[in-house]
């Protein structure tokens, strides 16, 4: 265990507060940035504690989470744009 | 510490950096248009940052090639959900729009 990348997944695991607090407040729009930053960040997490931990089939998370979370997005922004 | 231990310490530092600061811009903007700018460096910079780190320490084996195929997947797909967002947000405030009688609109046929 490589302990400079725990501590860095540690630090950027911080970083969910802030775009919890967008996702918490304002118009539905302004919630879905909240959530796509919110992946972001949670695909670098994973990224680093794959690192972390010298598992190299850990990385699959970090690339499943981002393709995931692009589709979602997407189906989100589609739905804003039309019905909701 | 190692000259390639350091600039890993320091990849690293700049990639948590650039995440923090883009979750802090996104919190603070006022609009979902300037909260939308911020989700570009955490998606451009930091990315390729920890993947640089990562590559420094584990060289090309499996685990460098993917942390680097990460980092290209955000590259890609994060443009396409920013416009895609920011269509949708001025879709909702302005309703959709087409092309009027008469008017002329680059890459349009009239």
């Amino acid at each position: 265990m490589s302990s400079e990348f725990l501590v860095a997944a540690l630090a950027v695991l911080a970083g969910l507060v802030p775009c919890g607090v967008v996702c918490l407040r304002g118009d539905p729009v302004n919630r879905l940035v909240g959530l796509e930053m919110a992946g972001t960040v949670d695909t670098l997490v994973l990224l680093l504690l794959a690192q972390a931990y010298h598992r190299a089939i850990y990385f699959d998370l970090a690339l499943a989470l981002a393709l995931l979370s692009f589709a979602g997005g997407m189906v989100f922004a589609r739905f804003l744009e039309r019905w909701i | 510490m190692s000259p390639r231990g350091l600039l890993v310490a320091v990849l690293l530092v700049v990639g948590v950096g650039v995440t923090l600061a883009s979750c802090v811009g996104v919190l603070v903007m006022r609009d979902a248009y300037d909260r939308l700018h911020y989700t570009a460096p955490a998606t451009t910079i930091a990315p390729l940052a920890i993947a640089a780190a990562i590559v420094l320490e584990e060289r090309l084996s499996a685990a460098g090639v993917k942390a680097l195929l990460v980092a290209l997947a955000l590259l890609v797909t994060n443009p396409v959900l920013t416009h895609a967002t920011a269509r949708a947000a001025r879709i909702r405030q302005l309703g959709e729009w087409t092309v009027q009688e008469g008017e002329h609109v680059k890459g349009e046929r009239p």
